[in-house]
């Protein structure tokens, strides 16, 4: 017999790994991709999916190569982290947008805090963050075909393709009333994804296949999006806003099914998602409400990021200790 | 009907078709046996025999003064051969006292118990488990009598007999409580008196039907309420304490026992040697194991002599259909990985497994999924704890919880990104406990 392997216990192993967890992520990102490239026309989408995409993973093999780091795009963390991006920015930005995004996302968000699961922050989302301080008309210029634009819109640019206000801009600006006023089925519309926005946020019903997909597969838990979007749903109530709104409206479904739920910027035990994901939807009602933007998702979630630390010393009841 | 469980734990794919239809087969009688002087957790034994004597079958030929430690008894009639270093399947080499079959089947036995258990001293009756050298066989082998002996101001009030056998493969334990109920629970009336229990609890696995139906229909003659619960098939369901929090609903505090929570919890393999030796007098020399995985001819639950060695073993099943690249002591899950074929058979040995493929994960970096914190059993975080361990910070891993873990590798199996979280714990607890040891000795 020829020699025998010698491994620790056990001997078992689950067939889930990250790669095909990384898979199942991008995989369940596509309905809602699919419906913004056919919302909003090829032309004004795809550049900027495919820049991103290939930005996010062309920087961490850079940073890979240039810290003499071994390789890390083939675990799919990169290719997740890069359609997210491209997915929240707006449709028909500059070129260069989508690069500068990416590589913020994956320098700064991510390899400089020592690659996978060591940063604190989302990528994605500092990505985000970076490009809409420093470039804000750009990532708040929605262009859409006229037909689904919202009230007046801002400006033509062409037969068919005009800048339009978004729903939150205006229920900041002028108040819920005022929106309901102008878009009786603005609630309806935002379900389905018939209002501008962000490319891969506009359609709920898409956003929600992938989420409920993840949810079967075990890739996610209800716990932090649950307690995402009833933070957001009190928040706005207390504003006076309809509660539903408020999370089929801006970034909300994205940011509470697929932000939130990034593994490694929450929490571990129960007791931290609780309040990761309360705390979040709170600060992205809060920043809607009172704050100088119309939309708060990115920051919200940002903003508890910084807390996981914190929560994950929130450790679970002790086994055989009923009370402390 | 409601499968009781307990919170956490991890679904596996039991993968017992194989073994579990197959009745126990007793093995040609064995050329030598090969006993090491440590087959239970506990002190080790020493010889009380020399090479050159002739013993018989359930002679006692090694013993020690400590309490937690437990005899060993010769498995066949024959001759020492020598006392000398062989492969042990948990320790690589140790003393082990070598006997020589000589087919004569003398025997020494012990008396059988009366029929009136319940009459008998419960002291009496601690003393002679302890002669019978019986140790838990679910796999810790911890004796049996330590077990059974609560301490000054405890009171015992129920004895859980455990039929969960939650390890994958592994069917022995169904195939004795299917074979031999009557014998595991006059095991049973033994061990309660033994400890004081009033209520007997039979928790099998609903994986197991056949086994709940059997013991639902012996309920009535038992002498004690007996109640049979039915477990949701979840690992690691046969751990003591996951196993009282299912049926009982109490939690063993911190680094306490079942006693604590006034229970004693024996594995039925257990109860039935126990049993076997109050109406046979025959202490703990055979016991039944199963040969499974994937490359036996005739994968099957054998009844084996204790210290038979696992290459006989092997062709008693018709050999090696594939060759195997692993072979594991004990169920996947928590077994060991054996290096030779010529490890003997000890107390603790539920089964061996022979394996072609060797399960292998990639390693990533942990991404913080929770997988292992929602699967520990102990609602430990796990991944936190391996953090901790690689880092050296083994004070702050003790605060973390970290000597409550038992090692059951619900977390590894989880992580996805293939980390060896129950190896980290396993060195953090080692290093912590040497360092106890030392600081002891300071002091």
């Amino acid at each position: 017999m020829s020699e025998l392997v010698i491994t620790p216990a056990p001997h078992l192993r689950s067939p889930l790994d990250v790669p095909r967890v990384m898979g199942r992520v991008f995989l369940s990102l596509l309905p809602a991709t699919i419906w913004g490239m056919a919302f909003f026309g090829l032309q004004l989408t795809l550049w900027p999916l495919l820049l991103s995409i290939l930005g996010a993973v062309g920087f961490e093999a850079l940073d890979c190569f240039v810290f003499r780091k071994p390789l890390s795009i083939f675990d799919g963390s990169a290719l997740v982290t890069g359609l997210l991006l491209g997915l929240s920015l707006p449709p028909g930005v500059p070129f260069w947008i989508p690069l500068v995004g990416s590589g913020v996302a994956i320098i700064f968000g991510k390899q400089m805090f020592g690659g996978l699961g060591q940063n604190i922050f989302n990528p994605a989302l500092v990505g985000r963050a970076v490009l809409f301080i420093s470039w804000p008309g750009i990532m708040t210029s929605w262009r859409v075909r006229e037909i689904w634009a919202l009230g007046v819109p801002f400006s033509g640019e062409g037969l068919d393709v005009v800048t339009t206000a978004t729903p939150l801009g205006i229920s900041k600006l002028q108040g819920y009333s005022a929106l309901t006023q102008l878009e009786p089925r603005i609630l309806w519309r935002l379900f389905v994804g018939t209002v501008p926005g962000c490319i891969g946020e506009i359609s709920a019903v898409a956003l929600l296949s992938g989420f409920f997909y993840l949810l079967f597969t075990g890739v996610v838990r209800w716990d932090i999006p649950t307690f995402y979007f009833l933070g957001l749903a009190i928040t706005g109530a207390i504003a006076g806003q309809n509660p539903l709104y408020h999370i089929l409206a801006g970034s909300a479904i994205m940011g509470g099914c697929f932000m939130v739920t990034d593994y490694v910027t929450s929490p571990v035990t129960f007791k931290g998602k609780i309040i990761f994901g309360l705390g979040a939807g709170i600060f992205t009602g809060i920043i809607r409400w009172l704050g100088g933007y119309p939309e708060g998702v990115t920051f919200g979630i940002l903003i508890m990021n910084a807390l996981v630390p914190f929560l994950d010393r929130l450790l679970p009841r002790r086994f055989g200790v009923k009370k402390v | 009907m409601k499968w009781k469980s307990f919170p956490g734990g991890v679904l596996l794919d039991p993968a017992k078709d194989r073994t579990e239809g197959k009745p126990i087969r007793k093995i040609n009688p064995p050329t030598k046996v090969v006993l090491p002087l440590v087959q239970h957790t506990g002190t080790p034994l020493e010889p009380l025999v020399k090479k050159g004597d002739t013993v018989r079958k359930g002679q006692k030929i090694a013993d020690a003064e400590a309490f937690i430690t437990a005899p060993v008894h010769a498995s066949v009639s024959g001759t020492v051969q020598g006392i000398e270093e062989w492969w042990h399947p948990v320790l690589g080499r140790f003393r082990a006292i070598v006997v020589g079959n000589d087919f004569q089947d003398l025997g020494e036995y012990r008396e059988p118990l009366p029929e009136d258990i319940e009459r008998l001293e419960p002291q009496f009756l601690r003393e002679w488990i302890r002669e019978g050298g019986i140790v838990g066989l679910g796999g810790a082998a911890f004796p049996t009598h330590v077990k059974v002996s609560p301490p000054q101001g405890k009171e015992i009030d129920s004895l859980i007999l455990n039929g969960a056998e939650c390890e994958p493969y592994l069917t022995c334990d169904h195939r004795v409580m299917v074979e031999r109920a009557e014998v595991v629970l006059r095991g049973a009336r033994v061990l309660a008196r033994a400890c004081g229990a009033k209520r007997v609890y039979v928790g099998i696995e609903e994986n197991k039907k056949d086994c709940i139906k059997l013991f639902v229909n012996l309920q009535k003659d038992f002498p004690l309420p007996l109640q049979v619960v039915a477990l949701r098939t979840k690992y690691p369901q046969g751990s003591e304490k996951q196993l009282i929090r299912a049926i009982l609903n109490r939690e063993v505090p911190p680094g306490g026992l079942p006693l604590d929570v006034g229970v004693v919890v024996d594995n039925v393999q257990t109860a039935w040697a126990v049993g076997r030796m109050s109406q046979e007098g025959v202490p703990l020399i055979e016991r039944v194991i199963t040969l499974s995985g994937d490359c036996l001819r005739e994968p099957g639950n054998l009844e084996v002599p204790l210290g038979v060695i696992l290459a006989e073993l092997v062709e008693f099943c018709g050999g090696f259909e594939r060759e195997p690249r692993k072979v594991v002591m004990g169920g996947p899950m928590m077994g060991i990985a054996q290096v030779s074929l010529e490890v003997p058979v000890i107390k603790g040995t539920s089964g061996f497994l022979f394996f072609v493929e060797v399960v292998e994960k990639r390693e990533y970096p942990c991404i913080r999924c929770g997988r292992c914190s929602e699967g520990c059993p102990m609602f430990l975080t796990p991944s936190y704890l391996a953090k901790l361990s690689e880092f050296k910070a083994f004070a702050e891993a003790e605060e973390n919880r970290v000597m409550d873990c038992m090692e059951c590798g619900t977390c590894s199996y989880l992580c996805p990104a293939g980390i060896q979280i129950t190896q980290f714990i396993k060195l953090t607890k080692n290093e912590i406990l040497l360092r106890r040891k030392k600081g002891g000795e300071r002091k």
